[in-house]
């Protein structure tokens, strides 16, 4: 039987908690199974055995960006309700979870996220409330977020196997590689209005130039070589202390 | 400050204890609309004990330093919902006027991410029981959606004890620390921890070019004489 609306609403809903049973056997093949149970249970309404092979089948392991999970949930649903047989499924699942990854770290965290981040810190550089620029940070974010959850879900469920298509689409491409010079520029304007906001709030005025010069440099050389910099910066941030610690006793 | 001072009542306590698993919750389980963000969590830490600036203030340092570990599949990383939280109430409870009591609130912070991040692995091991035996949750899919539930309850539940854990011990040490005479061995450390902030954010920025999209330094360098101008001028 053909999931009716209220049964997609309830399995897109779901694919928000789709990592709660997140775990390092099936990773989020619990949560998959838990999102599409609206849908099998209708599909496979009156038939109990294979409604049970189809929840075994889901819940085995997968993984993708859980903001795409939807549109493996979709998909699969609709290879479920199109009697595709249990081998086909499997190898459909199993071609979903590389490219689901990919393109969702790619988008979302790596992009999407930071920008959204680094423009609410601009925000509050530049002379935002505090609570005005978190507000404009999650609700530019989570826009994008839940048009991709609702994009991916549909694209799923109306492409079935065929859901490849919408993931060659050229804005899943576009939109990453538009957002990485502006990520760099916020990350550069951030690092400095952020040290002032810092140096501003212990009355440090007349180090600022030259504590970001020193910044700046030390950021390039970040830049550069980003493992090796941040271990030094990290060692010199615990080295500090001990020393002030020493002092503190010997005197 | 002395310690009885800190602004921290029965109630304050478990109204945090409560936002800790709720922030803990929203980084993986549900519903992952980055509540769980150090930006978000230190602001609401802050502004619960008066002071959402302060919070923010250490949320954006410890977003940058955080930026360089992003949840790409199963890698580790910061639980940054709680150890945000933590930070930010520890920072807007001793005032702001110490440079080192934001550096001691940013490494205690920096600190519960990381142990957060060793509960989740412990979690996630918690998991594999909750879905086992697989025939029976699936003969019975009644019992796999109490155990997904349950399974984001636990989550919930482990947020709300490590900010219970974390919570005063952070306020304690960074009352301890505004306490100590401002040397300019605090300084030094106030200047290398805003530094590793903004490294370990440009360690973010260099790493964007292993996923095909480019370098950019120039641009990074350009934004940042930009701001220095904004910064001096403006």
């Amino acid at each position: 039987m053909k999931p009716l609306r209220q049964d997609l609403v309830a399995g897109w809903w779901r694919t928000f908690a789709v990592q709660g049973s997140w775990n390092y056997r099936t990773m989020i093949g619990g949560g998959m199974a838990f999102a599409m149970l609206p849908l099998l249970r209708r599909i496979y309404a009156g038939d109990p055995v294979r409604f049970s092979e189809a929840v075994r089948r889901h819940m085995g392991a997968f993984n993708a960006h859980p903001y795409l999970a939807g549109m493996a949930v979709g998909a699969l649903a609709r290879a479920e309700l199109d009697g595709e047989t249990p081998e086909r499924i499997e190898r459909f699942r199993s071609a979903l979870r590389g490219p689901l990854g990919t393109i969702g770290d790619r988008l979302v965290w790596a992009t999407w996220r930071p920008a959204c981040l680094l423009v609410a810190i601009a925000a509050f550089g530049m002379g935002f409330s505090p609570i005005g620029s978190v507000v404009l940070f999650l609700a530019t974010y989570n826009a994008g977020h839940i048009a991709i959850r609702v994009w991916g879900f549909l694209r799923g469920w109306r492409e079935g196997l065929g859901v490849s298509r919408a993931l060659h689409e050229r804005w899943l491409n576009a939109v990453p590689k538009a957002l990485a010079p502006v990520i760099l520029l916020l990350l550069g304007l951030d690092a400095v209005l952020l040290s002032r906001r810092v140096l501003d709030t212990v009355a440090w005025d007349g180090l600022f130039a030259g504590l970001t010069l020193v910044a700046a440099f030390v950021s390039l050389m970040a830049f550069r070589w980003p493992r090796r910099t941040g271990r030094i910066a990290i060692a010199l941030v615990i080295a500090i202390p001990l020393v002030w610690l020493g002092i503190a006793i010997l005197n | 400050m002395p310690l009885g001072e800190i602004p921290l009542g029965t109630t304050t306590w478990l109204i945090l204890v409560a936002l800790g698993g709720v922030l803990a919750v929203d980084a993986v389980s549900w519903p992952q609309v980055m509540i769980s963000r150090p930006l978000v969590s230190a602001t609401v830490g802050g502004w619960v004990l008066g002071n959402a600036s302060a919070g923010f203030l250490v949320g954006a340092l410890l977003e940058l330093m955080s930026l360089r570990h992003p949840p790409f599949g199963a890698a580790r990383y910061p639980d940054t919902g709680p150890a945000g939280l933590v930070a930010g109430c520890s920072y807007a409870a001793v005032g702001t006027a110490s440079l080192g009591s934001l550096v001691a609130a940013i490494l205690v912070g920096w600190a519960v991410g990381w142990i957060g991040s060793v509960s989740v692995q412990l979690r996630r091991r918690g998991n594999e029981r909750l879905l086992r035996p697989e025939a029976e949750l699936a003969a019975r899919p009644e019992l796999l959606e109490r155990r997904q539930k349950a399974a984001v309850r636990l989550d919930a539940a482990r947020g709300a004890l490590l900010t219970a854990g974390f919570l005063v011990p952070a306020m304690l040490a960074a009352a301890w620390v505004v306490d100590q005479p401002e040397s300019m061995l605090a300084t030094v450390w106030g200047a290398a921890m805003l530094v590793t902030a903004l490294a370990a954010a440009a360690g973010a920025g260099g790493r964007t070019s292993s996923f095909g999209l480019g370098g950019w330094p120039l641009l990074f360098a350009g934004a940042a004489i930009g701001g220095l101008i904004v910064g001096i001028f403006g």
